[in-house]
């Protein structure tokens, strides 16, 4: 393979790369927007907008992203080659090089906002790794301006090429991409049990298909429980009950773990309470009086 | 004016219901011993617990060298001395006091000896807070949405209007406002901020850190204080920013706050430290702080706390722990019981 060829090849692989780039972009952006039930941002060049500007901008920025991705995608092989390949990959530039200088200003104006290109996950500050990734995809967008429509590979070897030239450009955009690290962190982050939103029912649900409920629901008087709670990692459930002709309390301590809770359970006589024969409120116990 | 309008159209919160709290917050905690075999029951009276150093009611009568209050216990006469601090609207003499302002004071017994003898050490009058959203601006008026009171009106005095706008650049709808100031019948005429103003809107919160293996106790951070609304006036307890979704409060926006707190309940009990008075208590969950979720600020009481707001005290709990008013806030420190 001579070396006109190896240029040829990069200056091909830029489109469909342009082209996943702008559409998983768009798609990571509605993601966040779906997930949050809100369209307006707080990353991103639209931040320095006014906020009743911000939505249609961001509206905007992805309805053009998602154009100019399946316009690549449309005018990469004969269908629209010409001038409107032409007109889609210059627009692509002007819009990769106007990104850059847009995430400039943003890093010097709002140094603590992210980049929003892909949603949630770049909320890292804008740092030259962003702007340069931005100036990198402006110069791959015009460097695909001219080219013949897109064939598949001619032989083997040049299908090695290229799938050599997508992994190299892949790893360079990975290098300069902070979102990869963000994926990474999340991928392998699981939300401590205190943290997470777990309904009532899929409490109620462990509970009854545990042990300790087998084993106690006999003394149970009520089938609704009378009280509930969650404290951190437990959620408390209490249920009327009655234990030897004695009216009991029966709580059941469930873990919200994600997988096979632990169930833990208490009886409390419905009597138990604080001396309170003949004494006025307490004071508050604090640890340290002035 | 139109936008007074707006108040009869926002929507009802669900409030918790704190006339039981006390002796339910003891059974929950004997409940729970009855698990885990943990002394923590011992820290609850069954009785409601009341602030040692602390009275809450309205000026009965100011005279020269004591001031007379009419609390839920009857009246009540406390004794000024020349380092009794006095704010009303500001720093001011006692002798600025006036029949019929709710106050709150705290106060001292120099010896057990005479303990019906209580000297004030600080006195608050009219003191008010807001916080919250704002929905509509005119000039130096502004209506609040703040939460669990919608609509509220606030109005910057002219002497303080620089020093608020420097804090608060931004008194637009859609942004955040604290501020305190002297409670009138209709309104708040605020005379200080409370904190700096947040940079972002109120729906946009920055998102707190991802949180690994298990949340580490003591949490650090801010606590604030809260007017009582219909809270009982010496009510001794917090808001929490984190309650459990499955209780069904109305979150004041979609955001999870800056500051990742373990999920609680009504009635959870938690150890609240003042790191600037050196004082510390359990008091329990009796309000949901979600105002408090929406703010990042640090408190400068003494040191800088981490940024965030861990709880949001009622006036008396605040006192009591050692916080002034009208500082806003103390660093504080948050221990769950459940750890």
């Amino acid at each position: 393979m001579n070396e006109v060829s190896v240029l040829t090849i990069a200056r091909e692989v830029q489109i469909p790369l342009l082209a996943a780039l702008l559409i998983g972009g768009c798609a990571a952006k509605a993601h966040r927007a779906i997930m949050t039930h809100r369209t307006s941002v707080r990353t991103g060049p639209t931040a320095m907008l006014p906020p009743r500007l911000r939505r249609p901008a961001a509206l905007a920025v992805c309805a053009t992203e998602l154009a100019l991705g399946v316009g690549l995608l449309v005018t990469a092989g004969g269908t629209g080659a010409g001038a409107p390949a032409f007109a889609v990959r210059i627009a692509t530039g002007l819009l990769f090089c106007t990104a850059a200088g847009a995430l400039h200003e943003l890093r010097t104006r709002r140094p603590d906002a992210g980049c929003g290109c892909f949603g949630e996950l770049s909320h890292t500050p804008v740092g030259r790794r962003a702007i340069t990734r931005a100036a990198l995809l402006c110069a791959a967008a015009l460097s695909s301006i001219g080219l013949a429509p897109l064939r598949m590979p001619a032989s083997a070897g040049q299908a090695w090429l290229t799938l050599g030239v997508i992994a190299a450009e892949l790893a360079v955009l990975a290098a300069l991409s902070p979102e990869v690290g963000q994926l990474m962190l999340q991928l392998g982050h699981t939300e401590p049990c205190e943290l997470r939103e777990v309904p009532v029912a899929r409490t109620l649900s462990a509970l009854h298909a545990s042990a300790p409920w087998r084993r106690y629901r006999r003394f149970l008087v009520a089938a609704a429980p009378a009280d509930i709670w969650r404290e951190g990692c437990w959620r408390f459930v209490v249920f009327p009950g009655v234990l030897a002709s004695r009216r009991v309390e029966v709580v059941f301590a469930v873990h919200l773990a994600s997988r096979g809770p632990a169930v833990r359970v208490g009886m409390l006589d419905t009597g138990s309470c604080f001396a309170d024969v003949g004494r006025g409120p307490d004071p508050l116990q604090l640890s340290k009086l002035v | 004016m139109a936008w007074w309008r707006l108040q009869s159209h926002l929507p009802k919160v669900r409030l918790s219901d704190v006339s039981d709290t006390p002796a339910s917050y003891a059974r929950r905690a004997l409940l729970r011993a009855a698990v885990f075999d943990t002394r923590d029951h011992e820290l609850w009276a069954h009785r409601p617990a009341v602030a040692v150093t602390v009275a809450t009611g309205v000026l009965a009568e100011v005279r020269e060298h004591a001031i007379a209050l009419d609390t839920s216990r009857g009246t009540e006469l406390f004794t000024i001395s020349p380092a009794t601090k006095t704010w009303r609207g500001a720093s001011t003499a006692p002798s600025a006091l006036r029949s019929g302002d709710p106050v709150i004071i705290r106060h001292r017994t120099p010896d057990a000896i005479t303990p019906a003898c209580r000297i004030a050490e600080r006195i608050w009058a009219r003191i008010g807070r807001v916080t919250g959203t704002i929905i509509a601006a005119d000039g130096r008026e502004f209506l609040v949405d703040a939460h669990r009171r919608q609509g509220q009106r606030v109005v910057i005095a002219p002497t303080s209007w620089r020093q608020i706008q420097v804090r608060f650049p931004r008194l637009a709808p859609g942004y955040l406002l604290d501020v305190i100031g002297t409670r009138y019948g209709d309104h708040l005429l605020a005379v200080a901020p409370a904190t700096a103003q947040p940079p972002y809107h109120a729906d946009h919160t920055p998102r707190p850190p991802l949180v690994g293996g298990s949340v580490t106790m003591p949490l650090s951070g801010s606590a604030v204080w809260h007017e009582p609304d219909d809270e009982p006036p010496g009510l001794l307890g917090l808001g929490y920013p984190a309650i459990d979704p499955a209780e069904g409060v109305r979150p004041a926006s979609r955001s999870i706050g800056c500051v990742r707190l373990p999920y609680l309940s009504f009635g959870s009990a938690v150890r609240i430290r003042n790191e600037c008075a050196d004082r510390a208590a359990v008091l329990p969950v009796t309000s949901d702080g979600a105002l408090a979720r929406q703010f990042c600020d640090r408190c400068v009481k003494c040191g800088t706390s981490p940024k965030g707001r861990l709880a949001d005290l009622t006036m008396a709990a605040f006192v009591e722990l050692g916080g002034n008013l009208e500082d806003g806030c103390f660093n504080a420190t948050l221990t769950t019981m459940a750890s």
